[in-house]
């Protein structure tokens, strides 16, 4: 059992012995009892949507699911195909990927996860290095880390470009390293 | 669609009075206004006896009025069916018994089973007010209920009668006089600025009573008992016992003793500001009409500061005096404001706006009506459900 405050987006979940995936996960500051999360989820037998809340302890059987390592390789619209060692392919549903999609790359490692024999999401590294595709101008001589800017990183679909925020010293072109569990950034790989 | 007549509240009392506050206010109104039979589970029966004096602190089962109390002093225990109210509501996340639960899912049909969530104006709340929430485990689904400030969120707890109560009170001086005389509030404070005083103990009462003391208006501040001690004993010189009052410069300072929840509201609508703490209270103070300044319950990494700044966009948008005032009182910086509180400027540009800000808290009022009533809100949504 994983309370809710450790389930991840992409997690299968049992909820009523059924199979869910949870597809987006929206964290908010609550009362003292702590923070509300909200989950958009998907049935696994029946593809039907759901949205629902919980507390961050409400606990939750989750599914542990066979995973092989892939690569990313193409988008062949509206699928996402990725490729094992064996060169075996893989399509996944955007919606699925959840914010996999943020990190998106030509050859970008991760694992499939697959449920009755079918993929039906990806993990991601808990770290990723990703190059800045546009960010302003570095400020000189700022280097205090409080104060933080967007920075757009690379994807290999344009339009799924993600910003991060990242400190004022940070400049485009420069790789930096993202925690992939909060979408933050954590330092700067090469400048 | 049926009505629902029973219905089963759980509180866990944190701390201080917030929690049992709301809830015996809650229960109150869905016996006396909706004809539900309540009963009210809750932990904490020494806290609940200082709000309701009729309570039996040793009593494992009682009935106050027309709600029956249990003590709910474990998590054990076995419920059949029968046991079910036909709404359960556990009052702020609280984990009510397995047991319990177990017997919900064997209720046919199964009962409506809510969260009534804490008070915020923060946007999210919109989003997951309402939203259901599976069991894991049973076939049942729960839905969290919010509070809050549009028609998006549950409303808040209002009584029928409040509002044509606080019209009556306020439209006559000698009852408004006579309930104050029995604190032994003389003449002179009487006629002075009144303020209420309830705030946690880390708000910086000493350096806002210097400003009153030093200012040149006469203040009278009205204190309950055990609020702010360490400030409130330092300006009187001694223990801070309900009936102690002294005047130092401008200023006088009041201790009051613990008061029931309708002489706060008559003490609250008896006076010209109020400084509230947390939940309960800060929801009175909206439908007192009169400006009040909300010392909101701290939380982890200044939270609390952002559920503020959340609020105070909503209510005191356009004013920059409450805002500036708000914040600082909380411990939170104005944006582009000064580290340092000014607390003689901060009060002289929140006293030039109390006439303004009296105007907006009753057009205040008058939109919080038109969300209706978080009680019979909550009816609606549980009747919609069944």
């Amino acid at each position: 059992m994983k309370p809710a405050k450790e389930i991840r987006v992409g997690n299968i979940i049992m909820v009523d012995a059924k199979p869910f995936i949870v597809l987006r996960s929206d964290v908010n500051g609550s009362s003292r009892t702590g923070f509300t999360y909200k989950w958009k989820m998907k049935n696994l037998l029946t593809n039907a949507p759901l949205e629902n809340v919980f507390r961050g302890d409400d606990k939750f059987d989750v599914v542990v699911l066979d995973k092989k390592p892939v690569t990313y390789s193409y988008f062949a619209d509206p699928l996402y195909v990725f490729m094992d060692q064996e060169y075996n392919q893989y399509e996944i549903e955007e919606e699925n990927l959840g914010e996999a999609l943020n990190y998106l790359k030509d050859g970008m490692e991760c694992e499939a996860v697959f449920y009755d024999g079918k993929a039906i999401s990806v993990e991601l590294p808990t770290t990723i290095a990703r190059q800045i595709v546009y960010s302003e101008p570095a400020v000189k001589g700022n280097t205090s880390g409080n104060v933080l800017k967007d920075a757009l990183i690379e994807n290999a679909i344009e339009a799924k470009r993600f910003t991060v925020q990242v400190p004022l010293f940070v400049s485009q072109d420069d790789v930096i390293e993202i925690d992939t569990r909060t979408n933050e950034y954590k330092r700067i790989v090469r400048n | 669609m049926t009505q629902a007549t029973s219905l089963a509240l759980f509180c866990k009392v944190v701390d201080n009075y917030g929690d049992i506050g709301i809830c015996w206010r809650f229960a109150r109104q869905l016996a006396q206004e909706h004809g539900i039979a309540v009963t009210l589970w809750v932990d904490d029966l020494h806290t609940f006896q200082r709000i309701c004096p009729e309570v039996q602190t040793g009593a494992a089962l009682q009935q106050i009025g027309a709600i029956a109390v249990r003590h709910w002093s474990t998590q054990e225990g076995e419920f059949a069916p029968a046991d079910i109210a036909d709404i359960v509501i556990e009052f702020f996340g609280c984990e009510i018994p397995p047991g319990y639960i177990a017997a919900m899912a064997a209720c046919e049909p199964r009962p409506v089973w809510l969260n009534l969530e804490g008070l915020s104006a923060e946007e999210w709340v919109e989003g997951c007010h309402a939203l259901p929430s599976m069991h894991p485990r049973f076939s049942l689904t729960k839905h969290f209920f919010f509070p809050g400030f549009t028609e998006k969120t549950g409303g808040l707890l209002r009584e029928a009668a409040l509002e044509e109560e606080r019209r009556q009170f306020q439209s006559d001086p000698a009852a408004m006089a006579a309930f104050l005389g029995q604190f032994g509030l003389t003449p002179q404070e009487i006629a002075a600025r009144k303020v209420t005083l309830f705030c946690y103990p880390h708000a910086p009462v000493a350096q806002l009573f210097k400003a009153w003391e030093e200012g040149d208006e006469e203040i009278a501040c009205l204190v309950p008992q055990g609020v702010a001690a360490q400030a409130v004993h330092a300006f009187l010189g001694q223990a801070a016992n309900p009936g102690v009052m002294r005047r130092r410069g401008a200023l006088s300072v009041r201790v009051l003793p613990f008061v029931p929840q309708q002489d706060y509201d008559k003490l609250l609508w008896a006076s010209d500001l109020n400084f509230v703490r947390g939940e309960d209270s800060v929801v009175r103070a909206q439908w007192a009409g009169k400006p009040f300044i909300w010392h909101i319950y701290p939380q982890d990494e200044n939270l609390h500061h952002k559920k503020l700044r959340a609020f105070l966009q909503r209510y005191a948008a356009g004013s920059a005096s409450l805002d500036a005032f708000s914040l600082h009182w909380n411990g939170a910086r104005p944006q582009g404001g000064a580290e340092a509180a000014d607390w003689a400027a901060l009060w002289a540009d929140l006293r030039a706006d109390i006439t303004a800000l009296t105007q907006h808290s009753i057009e205040w009022q008058r939109h919080m009506y038109t969300l209706g009533d978080l009680t019979t809100n909550l009816l609606k949504f549980s009747s919609s459900l069944r």
